[in-house]
Formats: structure tokens, C-alpha cells, sequence
């Protein structure tokens, strides 16, 4: 689908075309990232944090912990180089969840 | 001075509490919000069995429309338009989550359910109960909720039910409109200890490239600071005219804002989109303003205004009203030189 010229470059308006096969998950295209420090405070299932790369331009890029992304999407909203993109989560597996998975969760804080 | 605030029988230490959505939806939320110093919490609303397809959501399911995009706590323009429904475990997890926050936070915790069936609104608020929230608050007006559930006889049984069975103070959180008032009332009538206005709208938007609906193609929750205004006149509405409680949600950007609710009688305001577009200090940068407000004005208590703005309503027969026509009539002539 193009989305060319769209009110909604960054997130693209509708979900990515795999979506019927895979859930999405948000990916930072390093290159795109311009270390704002924007998009981590955002996230609120705490999915992004800022790592260091001593090799990029801005020595730092904002980085998705997988495990975390539950896919919503704003962290494509505060993003102002839309540096962004969908991938497919393989290791659900294909098809759509019927149910949410149960998870593991940290209840020592 | 001091922000603390009496509702339904519990002293919290800020009238701002987290209002149910994705800032309350897992312990550390719990934790954090309790750092920031809110009054209280809603949990995530849980859905019955019945309605397990919504503990799943779609990816993705958050906009942000008309976004000013400030850093540092600046924005002030968003529409938050998002279609994430109920909580996302089972209501095992469910119980257990409370549980734990209880556990780990000292600041009440205030229980969300959503069901059809009356029994089941009454198993769940026991549960609750039973895990030890403070409060329960039920989800009858989300923008996600089925429109086949009619207030008049799904949600008023479930209040009615509800109340009879718990012990601990039971919100209603009602939808933005039509009938907020009468709703308001028919929760009083039948023991809410408080109600929560209001959810937010069901609202829709299209993509006009790709000439479909955005996100996951249907109807969504949209809200923002627009939609106060909308809520203030309920607000003030309901409270000249109903004794229990008003907990006031929509739109809260700044301390002013949860100010304007009090002054139109809220005991406590909810918030949300505020965090997620201006981070968790948000919450006390709030609260200072508050507390920055009342040094101004000389407050040792905000109960010292609450209502107050009711009344200086004007009633509408008493608004003062100037003509505009006595000096020269009717504005009915052609101006000259206009003439053919």
C-alpha cells in the first residue's frame, strides 16, 4: 500500500501487510535515529531504551526490547525522523492470537 | 496547606488520581505513580470471559492526531485516539495483579470491570473485594463497549447488583453524553458511592491516500485536552444536582485544569493522556501547580473551593443582556454607494 504524501508518514495509518500472519513489532532503523531521547519516556509497557553506539553519529539510538513491544504504535508517533519501522514477531508464531499469551510477570518491583 | 483530599472515605494525598488505561496496567505503574504522588489508582479494566477477545489488542492500536510534539512536558494540542481495550491477562492474573499492588504500593488501588451479565459484574466486584481494592469503579461507558448493552437495563443491573454485594465504594464511570445527568442520577438512586465523569468519546478517522479507515479499520476511543470543556459542562451539571461524589476525567493537561474541576465541584480527577504525551512528572509538576495556586489564593484546603465557580453560575434568565439595535434600528438598508 503506498503511503506516500500521507497525514501519517511515520506510523503509516494502517497496520503493516504481515499482520494477518504476524504480530508487529516496532524496529529502530539505527541509521534514521537521532538519539532525541523522545521515544523511551513515551513507551509505556517500557519496550525502548536508549543503548550506546560508538559507532553512530550521535554515539547513542534508541533500542526495542522485543520481549517488552506489545506493538501499539506510539512510539512511531514521537518519533520525529520516523526512523520506525514494522517486523514481523516470529517467535509467536504464525496466525493471529486467539488469546492473550500468559506472561511471566516481575511482581518483586 | 495541603493537597490532601477526603473521597469515598479514604484520605489521599492529591485530589489527581491515574486514571485506567496503559498507565495501570502492570505493579511498576502502581509503584511509579505512587513516587509522583497521585491520590489514587484505576486499574486496567478487566473484561468477564465473555468478552476475552478484548484482553487481546490489535497492533497497532495507539494515534496521537494533531500532536504539537513538545519535549520536556510541553505539549499542550493532541487527540489520543487509540482502540486498546481490557485488561490483557486472564482475570486470574487479574486478581493476582491487584493483589500485588496492594502489596507493593501504599496508595489506594481502585479495581475496573466490564461485563454483560449481572451475575458476572457481581463475581468480579467480589473478587475484587476480595483481593483488597480500595474501591471498585465499573467500566459501563467505554468507547470500546458493545452497543447492543443498553444503560437502562444491563448497566443498571450491574450497579444495583454490584452495590448490594461489596462492601467498598462502588464509581460508575459514565460516557460523555447524551444523557450524563440522568445517568447520574439513576446511579445515585441505586447506591453508587460516586461517579466518574466521563469516559471518552467513540470517534472514528479516515486516511485519504489509501481511502480507508486508519489503524485497525473500525470506531475508536478519541480524547484529549479539546474534550475538558465537553466534561466541565457535565461536571457542573451533575454536581448541582446530585450529593455523592464526582470524580472528573477528560482533557487534564495542568494543575489549572484540575483546578476548573474542582471549582465546579469535583471531589478528585482522573488522568491519563497527559502521561503518555508529557511523561509521569506530569503528575507532580500537577500537583505543584495546584499547590502553587492555592499559596496564591490562601487555601489551607482545596475544600475551600470546591463548587465554587457553581455558584456564580448565572442562571440563563438572569444573564445580562444589552440590545444592539436601539441606537439605529434594524440594520435593514443598503449602505450607500452599494446601491445599483
Amino acid at each position: 500500500m503506498s503511503t506516500e504524501g500521507s497525514k501519517y508518514p511515520g506510523l503509516r495509518p494502517l497496520p503493516p501487510d504481515f499482520v494477518r500472519d504476524y504480530p508487529p513489532l516496532a524496529l529502530v532503523v539505527e541509521e534514521k535515529c537521532i538519539a532525541c531521547d523522545r521515544c523511551p519516556p513515551l513507551c509505556f509497557f517500557d519496550a525502548l531504551v536508549m543503548e550506546n553506539r560508538p559507532h553512530h553519529k550521535f554515539k547513542r539510538t534508541a533500542f526495542v526490547l522485543h520481549d517488552n513491544c506489545t506493538g501499539c504504535g506510539l512510539c512511531f508517533e514521537a518519533c520525529p525522523v520516523d526512523a520506525f519501522v514494522w517486523e514481523p514477531d516470529k517467535s509467536i508464531g504464525k496466525g493471529p492470537s486467539k488469546a492473550a499469551e500468559k506472561t511471566e510477570r516481575d511482581l518483586g518491583v | 496547606m495541603s493537597l490532601k483530599t477526603s473521597f469515598l472515605g479514604l484520605t489521599i494525598d492529591s485530589p489527581v488520581l491515574i486514571a485506567s488505561g496503559p498507565a495501570s496496567h502492570d505493579v511498576n505503574q502502581v509503584r511509579l505513580a505512587e513516587e509522583q504522588n497521585a491520590g489514587a489508582i484505576v486499574l486496567k479494566t478487566a473484561c468477564s470471559d465473555k468478552f476475552a477477545h478484548m484482553r487481546s489488542w490489535p497492533r497497532p492500536r495507539y494515534k496521537l492526531l494533531d500532536w504539537d510534539k513538545q519535549i520536556e512536558g510541553r505539549s499542550k494540542t493532541f487527540s489520543l485516539y487509540s482502540y486498546e481495550q481490557g485488561y490483557s491477562g486472564t482475570l486470574a492474573d487479574y486478581w493476582e495483579f491487584i493483589g500485588a499492588c496492594k502489596k507493593h504500593a501504599a496508595i489506594p488501588v481502585v479495581g475496573s470491570i466490564f461485563a454483560d451479565d449481572a451475575e458476572d459484574w457481581i463475581d468480579m466486584a467480589k473478587r475484587v473485594e476480595q483481593c483488597g481494592a480500595d474501591a471498585i469503579e465499573l467500566d459501563i461507558s467505554s468507547p470500546h463497549r458493545p452497543g447492543s448493552l443498553a444503560f437502562e437495563t444491563t448497566f443498571v443491573a450491574a450497579i444495583t447488583g454490584v452495590v448490594g454485594a461489596v462492601t467498598i465504594p462502588v464509581l460508575v464511570k459514565l460516557g460523555p453524553g447524551p444523557e450524563v445527568l440522568p445517568q447520574c442520577l439513576i446511579a445515585q438512586e441505586n447506591g453508587a458511592s460516586a461517579v466518574t465523569l466521563c469516559n471518552r468519546l467513540r470517534g472514528f478517522d479516515v486516511d485519504i491516500e489509501s481511502q480507508r479507515p486508519i489503524l485497525h479499520g473500525y470506531f475508536a476511543g478519541i480524547g484529549g485536552p479539546w474534550a475538558k470543556y465537553y466534561t466541565m459542562r457535565h461536571v457542573a451539571e451533575a454536581a448541582r444536582t446530585i450529593t455523592i461524589p464526582i470524580s472528573a476525567t477528560g482533557g487534564v493537561l495542568s494543575g489549572e485544569d484540575v483546578i476548573k474541576y474542582i471549582l465546579l465541584g469535583a471531589s478528585t480527577v482522573q488522568i491519563l493522556s497527559v502521561i503518555m504525551v508529557n511523561g509521569w512528572d506530569s503528575v507532580k509538576r500537577i500537583n505543584g501547580e495546584i499547590e502553587e495556586y492555592m499559596q496564591r489564593k490562601g487555601l489551607q484546603s482545596l475544600e475551600e473551593i470546591r463548587g465554587k465557580a457553581l455558584n456564580a453560575m448565572t442562571p440563563p434568565d438572569e444573564i445580562v443582556r444589552w440590545s444592539g439595535e436601539s441606537k439605529q434600528g434594524p440594520r435593514n438598508f443598503w449602505k450607500e454607494g452599494f446601491e445599483e
